[in-house]
């Protein structure tokens, strides 16, 4: 899809005559890296950002909390969660950033924001925490957005092999589980591929 | 048994309670004078300084406004009497087109905030907000994603 200023809503583009033309601004993409807390989502997000990886923080309001019910953990109100993002210019018309985020628990009021219009998540599972996670897996299992779970491989090593993380998750025939390396740019590269391929399945099933 | 008249400039009544009161009125002859005196800067100030900054609103702003959303400014744009915050996402903007996370994370801006403040900037024609009409992925831009992620190395 070629960008066209037209296709988007643009609010208050009173100009002046003679005033330089707007820039044309890129079509933005995103992929949600989530996961438990020192997996690797940062490192996954800074091995292919072009950006060294920026941090914004949102806050938890009282609202979500009633939203989401965190279950185990206990969430108070006001608690701010720090996001972790990359940013990749696939061309002049097309950026693709990459969102880390908590995984643990379930940030629900934020993953709601960060699911819509994404083209998939990639979970990043540390073998010793399988666990960690698990509320990713149910949340993007029942939001429908297609996901990847990738085990990080911190020293070439893992504790279990990828049929047992599958068993251990139980996650649908379809979700692939594969293994890489979040410090290596082609390893984080390869993954996402992945990802975009169920992503591009997905597209292709709604449109026909 | 006298009590000490807490407007005397001379002998405070209750020294180390009400410090305004020690050093007596600034310019009257006499009488409680508040006028001058600066309240005690709280050191919570910080924990308001969002709500501060929104003008109370806590809501998040416009839900179609996402975090990867692109903003642009408005050539030649009327001016307009912008705070400290909103006159740093302006200038932002300048250069090239910004998503909504990369303006709240150089500011140090929550996101709410940030979306808040992005959404007044629109609503007074100074930004243009890029908020796509069909934000779910179609085939042909993930292959170009794809593509383009395969030509890295």
């Amino acid at each position: 899809m070629d960008f066209d200023p037209s296709a988007n809503r643009v609010v208050g583009t009173a100009r002046i005559p003679g005033a330089p033309a707007p820039k044309k601004a890129p079509v933005p993409v995103k992929i949600i890296v989530a996961g438990g807390f020192g997996v690797g989502k940062t490192t996954t997000v800074g091995a292919i950002s072009e950006i060294s990886p920026l941090t914004t923080e949102a806050e938890m309001t009282s609202e979500s909390v009633g939203i989401d019910n965190p279950g185990q953990a206990t969430m108070k109100t006001g608690t701010t969660v720090a996001m972790d993002f990359g940013v990749l210019t696939i061309d002049q018309t097309l950026k693709l950033y990459i969102f880390g985020t908590p995984g643990q628990t379930r940030f629900a009021f934020m993953w709601d924001d960060l699911v819509k219009g994404a083209l998939g998540a990639l979970v990043v599972v540390d073998t010793n925490r399988i666990d960690d996670c698990y509320p990713a897996v149910d949340y993007f299992e029942r939001a429908g957005l297609p996901f990847v779970v990738g085990i990080n491989t911190f020293n070439g090593q893992m504790s279990y092999s990828v049929e047992e993380v599958r068993w251990a998750l139980a996650v649908r025939e379809d979700v692939p589980v594969i293994s890489f390396d979040a410090r290596f740019r082609a390893s984080v590269r390869d993954a996402l591929l992945v990802v975009l391929d169920q992503a591009l399945d997905k597209a292709i099933r709604m449109k026909s | 048994m006298t009590y000490p008249d807490p407007d005397d400039p001379v002998a405070p009544a209750r020294p180390g309670v009400r410090p305004f009161l020690q050093s007596g009125p600034q310019h009257s002859t006499g009488g409680y004078t508040p006028t001058g005196e600066q309240p005690p800067v709280e050191s919570s100030t910080n924990t308001l300084r969002p709500f501060v900054i929104t003008s109370g609103r806590t809501d998040g702003g416009d839900p179609d406004i996402g975090m990867e959303t692109q903003v642009t400014l408005v050539p030649g744009a009327p001016p307009s009497r912008l705070s400290p915050e909103t006159r740093a996402i302006v200038a932002l903007c300048e250069e090239s087109p910004i998503s909504v996370a990369e303006i709240s994370a150089r500011l140090r801006l929550h996101l709410g905030v940030t979306r808040i403040l992005v959404g007044d900037l629109r609503a007074t024609g100074q930004l243009d907000v890029h908020v796509l009409d069909n934000d779910t992925p179609d085939p042909d831009t993930i292959m170009r994603v794809i593509r383009g992620l395969r030509s890295i190395s």
